[in-house]
This record gives structure tokens, C-alpha cells and sequence, in this order.
């Protein structure tokens, strides 16, 4: 397996999760709107699968060009438990758990960047 | 536009809709007991709210704004009250057709959507705070 | 590739004091009791920045099994937390071991 560079990993991480966000944040919006499906992000194994050889490669400009949702794929989850007559999938106790998640694994993110990022800096520094 | 401030611009959106729901609540509420001021009138006729969603093209989230405001067909409740005003020949009064209950209820699901809506904008500004917070005490 | 950095520095610092007073870092008193003391002092430093590379690389692995989703926090706090304080005190030791060999070399004979 190619050696995976930590920053860059955190950098695709961080995208994902703010996708994942705003996933969370149409699906509480739209919690009663009749028809509106809950919508989630792949997981984030399957991002990484799917992009194994770009992430080695160091892309400056690449993300840039890519729309709000960065390459992801946003799709209608399978709604578990009961189907209202609205057809409106949304559970708002769901919704939320999930953003606490994200908020997680966000804060352990940044907190991994900055860690290294000063390591990095303490060896140049004399 | 990034997906953060996408998020954002979607509870915003999600804060409004909801805001309109309490409004119409409110009103009916207001006018539980508005009757007709003429003999065999019709009363307030209860309102309701439907939303519908609407893919953002900038920012790629589905933001939720009102479809439309109309009025709950169903029919008037009668009450013998000869005295009132709007009493026709037999003494009944056609009452609104809104229940306190239902109300209430709704009023309480428009609450807890608002918060949830609440948190989602608290949770994105901090996501973006901490971002920029990298780049800080170097 | 974080791991490589504390290797590079350290391993640079050890080989040149070596290589430019041999027997410099030989311990004086300890060797002459021979072999049974085990080790001079410049393999001292060489185990010291080994394990120093360890810890990092330990941390980096435990960062990246964290960023991919499945990791338990405080591990990946605990190994990144002792990464760094390993880290700090090879760069002491560093600093130490380059200032003592100027130190030296300025000395007249």
C-alpha cells in the first residue's frame, strides 16, 4: 500500500465531514416538508477506495475546481422503521446524533493538524 | 461555495419556514373563537402551512421555503349559543374549525424544529471557527 | 514521513560528532570496564532516537486509523501526546549534543 500522507488525509476528511454537515443541515431543514427524503454522504472507507491513487499525489488546485459538495456522493439513505403517509423520511433525534458525530470527529481532525503541524515546526526551529 | 456555509444558508432557511409555521399557529390560536358578526355567517376558517424544498444552485443544498398558506376545508363545528350575534334561527353558531389541542401540538413541533435548526447554524459557525483556528497561535 | 524527521536530525548530529572526533562519544571510564557495560555512549543516543522514531511513527499510523474513522480518541491523544513530548526531548538532546561538540572543538589543545 502507497504511504498515505497524514495531512492530506486530514485535509479529504475535513471536506467530507463539512459535506456530511450540510447533509445534516437540508435534512433538518426539510423535516417536515412532505416528499423530502433523508439524504446522507457515502461513507468515508468508500471515498478512499475510490480515490486510493489520487490521494498520494499532492493537488493544489485540484479540490478547488469542484463544486460544494467536493466529488461526494449525496444520495437518499434507506429509511429504517416506519414510513410516514407524508413519505418524509427525516428523523430529527437521528439528525442530530449525527451532527454531534461530525463535530467529533471534526474537532479530533483539527486537533490532529495542529499537533503535527507544530511537530513539524519544532525540529525546523532551533 | 463551501459546504459549511452552505449548511448555513440552509438553516437559515429551515429557521424562516419554521417562523411562518408559528406565525400561522398563532393565528389560529388568536382566532379559536372567531365567530361571524351576522346570522348564519361563517367563522374564522382555520389556515395551514405546506412547505416544499428547493435545490440551492450555488451552494447545492436543499434549502425549505413555504409552498403555501390555505385553509383547512373541513367543517365548521356547531354550538347552540342563541345569544351570540352570528346565531341563526335556531340558536346555533358555527364555530372556527380549529382545535386548541391540534395547535398546541403543532406549535410544540415547530419548537423543536426551530431549535434543531438553531443547533445546525451554532455547530457550522463552530466547524468554521475551528478551521480558521489552525492557523492561529503560531 | 514525520518519523523520518527526527531521525534525520538526530542520526546527522550523532554521525558527525563521531566522525569528527572518533571515540569522542566512546565513554572514557565506562568502556574500560569493558564490554559487560554494553554500550558507548553514541548507541545511548542511537536507541534513544530509535524509539524517538518509533513513537512518531506510532503516532502518525494512529492519526491516519483516526482520520479514516475507527480509532478510540484517547489512544490517538495518547500516542500523539507522547510523539510530541519525544520529539521536544530529542531536540534538547540534539541541541545539547551540537553545542557540547562546538564546545569542544573551540577548545585549545
Amino acid at each position: 500500500m502507497e504511504p498515505v500522507n497524514l495531512f492530506d488525509l486530514a485535509t479529504r476528511q475535513s471536506q467530507w465531514l463539512a459535506v456530511r454537515q450540510s447533509a445534516i443541515a437540508s435534512n433538518i431543514a426539510n423535516a417536515n416538508t412532505p416528499g423530502y427524503p433523508a439524504n446522507d454522504v457515502e461513507p468515508f472507507e468508500k471515498v478512499l477506495d475510490r480515490t486510493a491513487v489520487t490521494l498520494a499525489a499532492t493537488q493544489t488546485g485540484h479540490l478547488g475546481a469542484e463544486t460544494a459538495n467536493a466529488g461526494f456522493n449525496v444520495k437518499p439513505e434507506d429509511p429504517n422503521g416506519a414510513i410516514m403517509p407524508s413519505k418524509n423520511t427525516v428523523v430529527l433525534e437521528q439528525e442530530l446524533m449525527k451532527a454531534g458525530e461530525v463535530r467529533r470527529s471534526f474537532e479530533l481532525n483539527t486537533a490532529i493538524v495542529k499537533a503535527f503541524h507544530s511537530m513539524m515546526t519544532m525540529v525546523v526551529k532551533s | 461555495m463551501d459546504a459549511l456555509t452552505a449548511a448555513l444558508k440552509v438553516a437559515a432557511s429551515g429557521l424562516g419556514a419554521q417562523s411562518e409555521r408559528l406565525r400561522v399557529v398563532s393565528e389560529n390560536l388568536a382566532n379559536a373563537q372567531s365567530t361571524g358578526s351576522t346570522p348564519g355567517a361563517d367563522p374564522y376558517r382555520r389556515k395551514t402551512i405546506t412547505f416544499q424544498s428547493e435545490v440551492d444552485r450555488a451552494s447545492g443544498g436543499s434549502l425549505v421555503e413555504v409552498n403555501s398558506i390555505s385553509r383547512d376545508p373541513s367543517d365548521f363545528p356547531i354550538e347552540f349559543q342563541p345569544g351570540n350575534e352570528a346565531a341563526d334561527a335556531k340558536g346555533y353558531v358555527k364555530m372556527p374549525n380549529v382545535n386548541t389541542l391540534v395547535e398546541m401540538a403543532d406549535m410544540s413541533e415547530a419548537n423543536r424544529s426551530y431549535e434543531a435548526n438553531l443547533q445546525v447554524i451554532k455547530q457550522a459557525r463552530d466547524l468554521i471557527s475551528m478551521t480558521i483556528d489552525l492557523m492561529r497561535n503560531q | 514521513m514525520i518519523g523520518g524527521i527526527g531521525a534525520i536530525q538526530f542520526k546527522t548530529a550523532v554521525d558527525g560528532a563521531e566522525s569528527a572526533s572518533p571515540g569522542l562519544l566512546q565513554g572514557g571510564v565506562g568502556t574500560q570496564a569493558g564490554e559487560s557495560v554494553g554500550s558507548t555512549f553514541a548507541e545511548v543516543l542511537g536507541q534513544a532516537a530509535t524509539k524517538t522514531v518509533n513513537t512518531l511513527q506510532g503516532a502518525e499510523q494512529m492519526s491516519i486509523q483516526a482520520l479514516k474513522g475507527d480509532a478510540d480518541t484517547r489512544q490517538v491523544v495518547d500516542a500523539v501526546l507522547s510523539a510530541q513530548q519525544a520529539l521536544q526531548t530529542t531536540i534538547a538532546i540534539r541541541d545539547k549534543v551540537v553545542s557540547a561538540y562546538l564546545e569542544i572543538s573551540r577548545m585549545s589543545i
